[in-house]
């Protein structure tokens, strides 16, 4: 019954942003971003599609942090106009969004501070989607009590400080470990609130989340390897609504290599695809960049339903991977590695 | 009048332009208007053309431009007038430009930056003396209380405290520091709990708004700050509190330590500010005096760079020729121009002093040519009616030309209202009268505009209006004509100059006898609009050189639509004419006639002339062949044709070589694919390959088309009954707001009713030209157009066409334009 007077509150946002999905560059785009010889030839070509004159208005030489942080700035503009026409239940989950952002900018801010880095340095490499106000004192804490306590009580985040608050010194483990726990406690409760919405919402966001829970579960691990992070550690790290919850998670705890996390990923035919043939190793295609793929195939399905918030996620996801094709092939270009250039992950094919 | 009719024969041309005057020669080009090129390279990427440089550098400068654009319009200065149409720039030329655009762009950047930067600190010094000023008022009352309640920042304020020396305050605390700054407003209380909370409350916070609105550096913004001092115990925590001031993007000045060295700073600062007011100063004017000198040549600019990048697309649709010294250009173009092309050519050649002419080659072509109806301001608001359909297929009988006739007709029958036509007209006279005003030319309004670009329509609509139709506006005062057509002037004794006899009015049948009288008149008009439009189809059968539809399709189809509902209007006017207002009481029903047409009995009803049911009987039977005959009659005949073809096949083809203007060769090439057999690529190889003929296919579109048109007969006819109803709507509306609202006014027969009578007929006149004129219009012409698109265009126009756009600098729309620049 929600579907009768969704409209009423959110089609504007919902066809706006489906719109806004037909600007999402084609094969075509990207077949002929990488036949560009320079990064003019790319501004030309972006000229034809929704990018428009976004790179074309700056006065500076174009280098790709310049196209990187220009496809940042279009994103945010999108989003914070979405976000400001949204109503109430939609306003939530678009915060929701936002939030992951924020959580790594916190990380980011203090590694940086661990790093003697100046914060006026950090701040501009921080995610704008995750901006908040008392984001320069981060530095500040020397523990994740004193992080919660004196700086984010106030933030959104405060809700996810619940596990991760500790008296450890923050060292630079200790931040990845805080990052990791604020992980966990965000997609749990994004999930809920997402089942709490119920309907279409409930079934195209479900799916996405706790892929990426799923996700974060096999790259603790792999990452793991090699370092002091005992089976036990990496357990409270896991998110525990994904598929993998509770078996799969367990058989994680006791893997120690690479191949006892494929013979995990074995037993789900979601996640076997990701680890199988190892073999082209030489077509470089990274267990990152096969999740992300596997994250675009799972987001593009959100746009074939219709009345739910999935798609707001899944645009701003789908337009996050496009940023990191285009910023992919720039790189490829000014570098003159043609024969990389082909590696982008193509999002509607 | 045959350009209008059936639009402008068009060739395709080949333009063999030498490299050296290429650029002047499409320049020429541009300034006429008269070709449409075509892309010669469409495999090629738009960064991979060979003129992607020059490109990029017209791009550079109009960013330039832009960026000019938007000081000039920050300041504020309003651009010279803009009736300079200056020639592209030629391309040794443009490098002049280009310096003289990036010393304008250097010069203003600088100095917008000096004066940014003076302004800051402009703002730096003012919020310094205003934090100075509100600070101390902090130190003298909280002084003593500071060494013994350092945990509640609030509590100093509570109480008025005796006034204390600063210095008392420095002996009891060395370490004591002080920071003091000013904040947003908006931030102060989260900016007070994140203090509270890292400092566990070893500081001390007193704050105070400053009164004035402070600019915001960064967006220009005037905002409220508030002026803050923090006083904390040791290093440590003095670290913390810088840090997040810091966060919180607060201007923090250093604090002066005593009484004396307030003053002299207070003074010092007085001096600079009143110095950087005056340099300031000097600079805006310096930069109003470079923005004015911008501003004089910037529109030139504008349009030769506009120039400048259109011509280098265009050459970049072109493409060389095989030994790279001259380009080839393919366009469309009306074969009537093609001698002021070649002029252009020569005009371009000449101008850049080559010695090689430029020379235009027409070549055959089997593609379809775009579309050209030439029209002036008059023609082309009708011509847009009709476009806005579609556009005509190429050489297509154009329906615009008899729109211009019919059109304001149809209307005039639905908004039938002599007073209300009278103000129409005179309202869009109005604007024929102005329409060289630069200020109802160039106006943004877009509903100001349709109606603007609809001026000669509305004109012609509220003509017809005044000359024909009646108006309930004028009942009282009692010269009411109504309605249309001099065939009624028989009927009625005295016969009226134009108009209904108004003494219909007070008849008790009044309502009966329009109704009845309104509606045969619009079966009478839709018969003789559909006739027509079958007619139309017969100028595009001779002209494509279909004779065989000529019998096959336009016969049986007027047949089918004359013998039924011609024969009803022939009822009708027979019926006007034969019985008199004394028989009329006996006069026999039209509509149980025509229903017995059909059911072929009728021997119960009086006939209305002799041999009635013989003639009925055999119209009906003609109308009913001729179905058969549209369903295959068309389809069996190509048949006939593809199959027997292999004989006829040479004599077309000795046809051929005969005639070669492009025209015949197209019509040519629609004609043998109707019979079956077409030519691949005539053209070039002239190699001809059989098509296969799709007999199913024919069928089944002829089949539609049959079923479409005889069932579109019937609710087509049903459907100009519109004409009919609305102009009764109208005149009951008419009738409701006279009664209602006007009459009240009227009613008052004391010398308060004079004045009772003002608000009233302002009431009356407001509701009249909103719901009567603007509604009433609105509607009146959507049922008029269609009318116009499906009854009467479906008949003979398919309007599947391309539109002829010429390259040409007048038609190209600017990028400032649309950012509102200019």
């Amino acid at each position: 019954m929600a579907e009768l007077s969704f409209n009423e509150d959110h089609g504007y946002l919902e066809g706006l942003v489906r719109g806004m999905k037909a600007g999402i560059l084609t094969d075509t785009d990207y077949h002929n971003l990488a036949q560009c010889d320079t990064l003019d030839d790319m501004k030309l070509h972006l000229q034809s599609t929704d990018y428009g004159r976004m790179l074309s208005t700056s006065e500076e030489d174009l280098t790709v942090s310049l196209v990187d942080s220009k496809l940042r700035e279009n994103l945010v503009t999108e989003f914070s106009c979405l976000r400001s026409n949204a109503l109430p239940p939609l306003s939530t989950f678009l915060d929701y969004i936002t939030y992951s952002y924020m959580i790594d900018n916190v990380v980011m801010l203090i590694t940086g501070a661990l790093k003697q880095r100046d914060v006026a340095e950090v701040l501009p490499r921080c995610h704008p989607l995750g901006a908040f106000d008392q984001m320069a004192a981060v530095g500040i804490a020397r523990t994740p009590t004193e992080l919660y306590s004196a700086i984010l009580v106030d933030t959104p985040l405060a809700q996810f400080f619940q596990e991760a608050v500790s008296e450890d010194n923050l060292d630079e483990m200790e931040a990845e470990i805080l990052r990791n726990k604020l992980f966990k406690a965000y997609l749990e409760s994004f999930h809920s609130f997402c089942k709490s919405l119920g309907g279409a919402t409930r079934d195209t966001m479900c799916p996405v989340l706790e892929f990426e829970a799923d996700r974060r579960a096999f790259i603790i691990t792999v990452n793991s390897f090699g370092t002091d992070l005992s089976g036990v550690d990496r357990s409270v790290l896991y998110p525990s609504c994904g598929k993998l919850y509770p078996e799969g998670l367990q058989l994680l705890t006791r893997a120690e290599d690479h191949e006892q996390v494929k013979a995990v990923a074995e037993c789900y035919p979601g996640y076997k695809i990701i680890f199988d043939d190892p073999e082209p190793e030489s077509g470089c295609k990274t267990l990152e960049d096969r999740f992300f793929e596997q994250e675009v195939k799972l987001n593009t399905l959100a746009f074939l339903q219709q009345f739910h918030f999935g798609v707001f996620y899944s645009y701003i996801k789908l337009k996050e991977q496009e940023s990191r094709n285009i910023v992919w092939i720039a790189e490829c270009v000014t570098q003159r590695q043609k024969s990389k250039i082909h590696n982008y992950i193509p999002i509607f094919k | 009048m045959c350009s209008l009719l059936r639009g402008e024969e068009m060739c395709l041309a080949q333009l063999f332009l030498q490299s050296g005057s290429a650029y002047d020669c499409i320049s020429e080009l541009g300034e006429l208007g008269l070709v449409e090129f075509r892309d010669l390279n469409p495999s090629v990427n738009t960064f991979q053309r060979k003129h992607v440089n020059e490109i990029k550098k017209c791009e550079e400068m109009e960013r330039i431009l832009g960026y000019l654009l938007r000081e000039v319009k920050k300041a504020d200065i309003s651009l010279p007038e803009r009736d300079v149409n200056p020639v592209a720039p030629l391309p040794k030329h443009v490098i002049a430009i280009m310096e003289q655009l990036q010393r304008l762009e250097v010069e203003l950047g600088e100095v917008t930056r000096n004066k940014e930067k003076l302004q800051r600190n402009l703002l730096e010094l003012t919020e310094y003396t205003h934090m100075l000023r509100i600070t101390r008022n902090f130190v003298q009352r909280s002084a003593e209380r500071e060494p013994l309640q350092v945990q509640y920042e609030e509590f100093p304020f509570l109480e008025k405290d005796t006034m204390m020396d600063y210095s008392s305050m420095q002996r009891l605390g060395a370490k004591l520091g002080f920071i003091s700054g000013l904040i947003q407003r908006t931030k102060i209380q989260a900016f007070e709990r994140m203090l509270w909370r890292v400092c566990k409350g070893y500081t001390i916070l007193s704050y105070a708004e400053v009164e004035d609105y402070l600019e915001d550096p960064d967006t220009g913004e005037p905002s409220k700050r508030v002026v803050f001092l923090i006083s904390y115990w040791g290093d440590q925590i003095g670290q913390k509190v810088k840090k997040i001031c810091d966060c919180y993007h607060c201007h923090l000045y250093p604090y002066p330590s005593n009484n004396e060295e307030r003053n002299d700073v207070v003074e010092g600062l007085r001096t600079r500010i009143q110095d950087l007011h005056t340099v300031l100063l000097r600079t805006e004017e310096y930069l109003k005096q470079v923005l004015i000198k911008a501003s004089e040549s910037v529109y030139t600019w504008v349009i030769q760079v506009k120039k400048m990048k259109a011509i280098y697309y265009i050459l970049n649709l072109c493409s060389l020729d095989v030994t790279n010294k001259c380009l080839i250009a393919e366009v469309w173009c009306p074969v009537n121009d093609i001698p002021t092309l070649q002029r252009a050519l020569e005009e371009g050649s000449r101008k850049s002093g080559s010695t090689v002419p430029s020379f235009v080659n027409r070549i055959p072509t089997n593609d379809a040519p775009p579309t050209l109806i030439r029209t002036n301001k008059f023609t082309s608001g009708f011509q847009n009616i009709v476009d806005a359909y579609g556009v005509g297929n190429y050489r297509e009988v154009n329906p615009a030309p008899f729109t211009i006739i019919t059109f304001p007709f149809l209307f005039a029958v639905m908004f039938g209202d002599l007073g209300h036509g009278t103000i129409m007209a005179l309202f869009a006279l109005g604007m024929v009268l102005y329409e060289n005003n630069r200020k109802l030319k160039n106006t943004r309004n877009e509903i100001w505009n349709t109606f603007f670009e609809g001026r000669y329509i509305i004109l012609m609509m509220g003509l017809p209006c005044s000359e024909r139709r009646c108006g309930r506006l004028l009942i009282s005062m009692g010269i009411v004509f109504s309605l249309w057509i001099q065939m009624l002037r028989e009927f009625f004794t005295g016969p009226y100059p134009l108009g209904i006899d108004p003494i219909w009015n007070l008849a008790s049948n009044r309502l009966t006898f329009l109704n009845s009288y309104k509606m045969k008149m619009s079966v009478i008009v839709g018969i003789i609009h559909m006739s027509f439009g079958v007619v139309l189809s017969t100028f595009n059968h001779l002209h494509f050189r279909k004779k065989y539809n000529l019998y096959l399709v336009f016969l049986p189809e007027l047949l089918f639509l004359l013998c039924l509902f011609g024969y009803l209007v022939f009822m009708i006017i027979y019926k006007w004419l034969v019985f008199t207002a004394k028989e009329s009481r006996h006069a026999p029903s039209i509509l149980i006639h025509f229903i017995n047409m059909f059911l072929m009995q009728g021997d119960g009803v009086q006939p209305l002339y002799p041999r009635q049911t013989g003639l009925q009987l055999f119209l009906v039977v003609i109308a009913v062949l001729s179905v058969p005959v549209l369903l295959v009659g068309k389809p069996v005949y190509l048949y006939w044709l593809h199959n027997g073809s292999h004989r006829l096949g040479m004599y077309r083809g000795y046809e051929r070589v005969r005639r070669n203007s492009e025209e015949e060769l197209y019509l040519m090439r629609a004609h043998d694919m109707e019979e079956g057999s077409g030519h691949s690529d005539l053209s070039t190889s002239g190699e001809r390959q059989k098509e296969e003929f799709d007999f199913g296919d024919e069928f089944l579109h002829q089949a539609i088309h049959t079923i479409e048109y005889c069932l579109g007969c019937v609710s087509n006819t049903a459907s100009y009954l519109r004409l009919w109803a609305l102009s009764l709507a109208h005149a009951q509306l008419s009738e409701v707001l006279w009664e209602m609202v006007m009459r009240v006014g009227l009613r008052m027969d004391t010398t308060l009713g004079v004045l009772f009578l003002v608000p009233v007929f302002c009431l009356f006149a407001v509701l009249t030209v909103s719901i009567l004129l603007v509604m009433e219009g609105l509607s009146a012409f959507l049922h008029a157009l269609r009318l116009h698109w499906v009854e009467f265009q479906n008949k003979f126009y398919s309007g599947t066409g391309i539109k002829f756009c010429p390259f040409s600098f007048s038609l190209l729309p600017s990028s400032f334009e649309h950012d509102g620049l200019l």
